[in-house]
């Protein structure tokens, strides 16, 4: 059999991306990796570590997750779903903002979480767990804003130019959320066997992980009926990223956390969404193999 | 007055809008920050930043002297980088790389340029594809290339991006020949020959979607890249290639039906195909040596390869699963 780290290289070279991937198999700690302890810019798959904060916090009783959240219309993140994208006044539950954070990763309500909880407290979440590379530095509008000011006036389309890339503090793991492939899967993998949480948390952030809507990056590379895809994906301007657990019926259960950054600086780019779910499959299927 | 230390303490502050943030970026607690930006304020006679319980603005005197700022703290950038190659033993040596597909006279005229400017400064040129450049820039093989984009820019600084168009090599006797500028859709049918997709995956695969973008889409990619493969197939083989007009030989480059070769190069309507070269060098180590080359490098395009700024950018459609909006 060839290297499997090796094929990995290769399939993100081959879709025209960087990329940093670790995997690692939730039962019985088999692990691979390529990249797996480099530094890399979360994007929304911070959000989860928002999400995991929020059931901690409900479980000792500091926070109920019931209780209801006033969304005016004036004052939210930008983004382009959720309700970040919706006009009128909202009232839910805190959990429901929480489910709109994951499912469609609505900005406006990942903002709201963190005005509640604070940056500080999900930093000491991770800490907690034990993610050395883990750490939050800004808000989704804080780190949107300095987007909108490295990129200038020339606003999003400024965002195709290399040279703007390369000026971008948010593309800096260094100064912006971060995070580690293999910080990824070990949260992923606490989160599966309810070590993060209590039983009944833990179920309900698997169950919200498993309502992701996006199809095009890690559950593409699992076309099959009977497994299952739970995950969050995180995007910048030439950065796509997703972590996820994978789930056999056989009962086998897989964290894989795959981080990119393309080289083309256009912002459709369907085959580098896709490597995510090769990458992450030639993994899967290197730890199942006999 | 550290001129340097508090230039950095302004230009953070103005990037932020915020003090605690900047102070954060500057890995320094804020009220130092707060005291280096009152006392350049002081020392210059001008007040930088408004501030407000909640917020900090610059003022327009500030907006003015930010450009400057910049630049300064980029020529200190280069000073020391100077000094690190001066410490490091290498003053002499600039190890540089150029693209392989560049015009003889583009490579002639930056041999010719740099060295009347830089005497005692010696070149080691390397003929190099992006790929193998930024292999040696990671591994701190190579000071300065000039590279094709879009390439992963992780790490590096750039010269200005520069666009170098992209025409058509056709029969002669093909019906888009007559033409002074050939639509790409007017190609439909021919076969696209094209450098092997393993060489440089992401500009092949964004050469292919800009000709779709544009109405062509070849029945065939063929593999080929030497001048004369390429040549034969565009004579026998009902294929069509693309390539810049400087590297064209004279007998392609003629355009009266009569002479020339039974190849023709032609530009392309709206010229919507280019390749986009930049000067690039890793971060924080572009010297003076490294700026002067990538001057000579950015003229000698200019002049030699008739490479422009990039035009205004395209319309850009962000979807709902970028996840981000600005």
């Amino acid at each position: 059999m060839t290297d499997t780290p090796a094929r990995i290289r290769a399939a993100f070279a081959e879709a025209g991306v960087t990329g940093w991937l670790h995997a690692l198999d939730i039962d019985s700690g088999a692990q691979l990796g390529a990249g797996a302890d480099q530094l890399v810019c979360t994007a929304s798959v911070h959000k989860l570590c928002l999400l995991v904060t929020l059931h901690q916090l409900a479980a000792t009783g500091a926070l109920d997750l019931a209780e209801p959240v006033e969304c005016p219309p004036v004052g939210r993140t930008a983004g382009p779903t959720g309700l970040a994208a919706m006009l009128d006044p909202v009232r839910m539950s805190v959990r429901d903002v929480a489910y709109l954070m994951m499912a469609v990763s609505d900005n406006a309500a990942a903002d709201l979480l963190l005005g509640r909880v604070g940056l500080d407290a999900v930093n000491h979440t991770t800490q907690r767990l034990g993610l050395g590379g883990t750490h939050a530095v800004h808000t989704f509008g804080e780190l949107f804003a300095t987007i909108r000011r490295d990129a200038g006036p020339g606003g999003a389309r400024a965002l195709t130019d290399p040279h703007v890339i390369t000026r971008l503090r948010a593309l800096d793991p260094a100064r912006t959320n971060r995070s580690t492939p293999r910080d990824m899967t070990r949260l992923l993998g606490a989160v599966w066997r309810d070590e993060a949480c209590t039983p009944e948390h833990g179920a309900a952030i698997r169950r919200i992980l498993g309502l992701q809507v996006w199809p095009h990056r890690m559950a593409s590379g699992f076309p099959f009926d009977d497994v299952h895809v739970a995950g969050k994906t995180g995007s910048l301007p030439t950065v796509r990223n997703e972590v996820g657990v994978v789930e056999y019926p056989d009962g086998g259960r897989y964290a894989v956390a795959v981080f990119t950054r393309t080289a083309n600086t256009a912002a459709t780019l369907p085959a580098a969404d896709a490597v995510i779910g090769t990458a992450a499959r030639i993994a899967v299927d290197a730890l199942r193999a006999p | 007055m550290d001129l340097v230390r508090h230039l950095e303490c302004f230009v953070a502050v103005a990037e932020q809008s915020h003090f605690g943030r900047a102070a954060a970026e500057l890995g320094i607690a804020q009220p130092p920050l707060s005291q280096r930006i009152q006392r350049l304020e002081r020392e210059l006679g001008v007040r930088l930043f408004e501030r407000t319980s909640r917020q900090v603005t610059i003022t327009e005197a500030g907006t003015l002297l930010l450009a400057e700022a910049r630049e300064l703290l980029a020529r200190s950038e280069a000073f020391m980088a100077t000094a690190r190659r001066i410490r490091d033993g290498e003053t002499g040596l600039l190890r540089v790389a150029l693209l392989p597909d560049l015009a003889g006279e583009t490579v002639a005229a930056v041999l010719a340029d740099f060295p009347r400017h830089h005497a005692g400064l010696e070149l080691e040129l390397h003929e190099l594809s992006t790929a193998q450049q930024l292999a040696r820039f990671a591994s701190q093989d190579l000071d300065v290339g000039v590279i094709h984009h879009p390439c992963d820019v992780t790490g590096l600084e750039l010269g200005p991006v520069l666009r170098r168009e992209l025409g058509v090599l056709l029969p002669r006797s093909a019906a888009a020949a007559a033409l002074d500028e050939v639509p790409l859709a007017s190609l439909s049918g021919y076969d696209l020959i094209l450098f092997p997709r393993s060489s440089a995956p992401t500009l092949y695969d964004d050469l292919l979607t800009t000709c779709a973008r544009n109405g062509f889409t070849p029945a065939a990619v063929r593999h080929g890249q030497g001048a004369s493969f390429v040549r034969g197939l565009v004579l026998s083989a009902g294929a069509v290639a693309f390539g810049p007009y400087d590297t064209q030989p004279a007998d392609v480059r003629e355009r009266s039906a009569d002479a020339g070769s039974g190849v023709v190069w032609r530009p392309l309507a709206g010229a919507p195909l280019a390749w986009r070269h930049s000067v690039a060098w890793p971060k924080g180590r572009g010297d003076a040596a490294v700026g002067a080359f990538a001057d000579a490098a950015t003229h000698a395009l200019r002049t030699t390869a008739g490479a422009r700024a990039e035009a205004a950018p395209r319309p850009l459609h962000l979807r709902p699963a970028s996840e981000y909006w600005l």
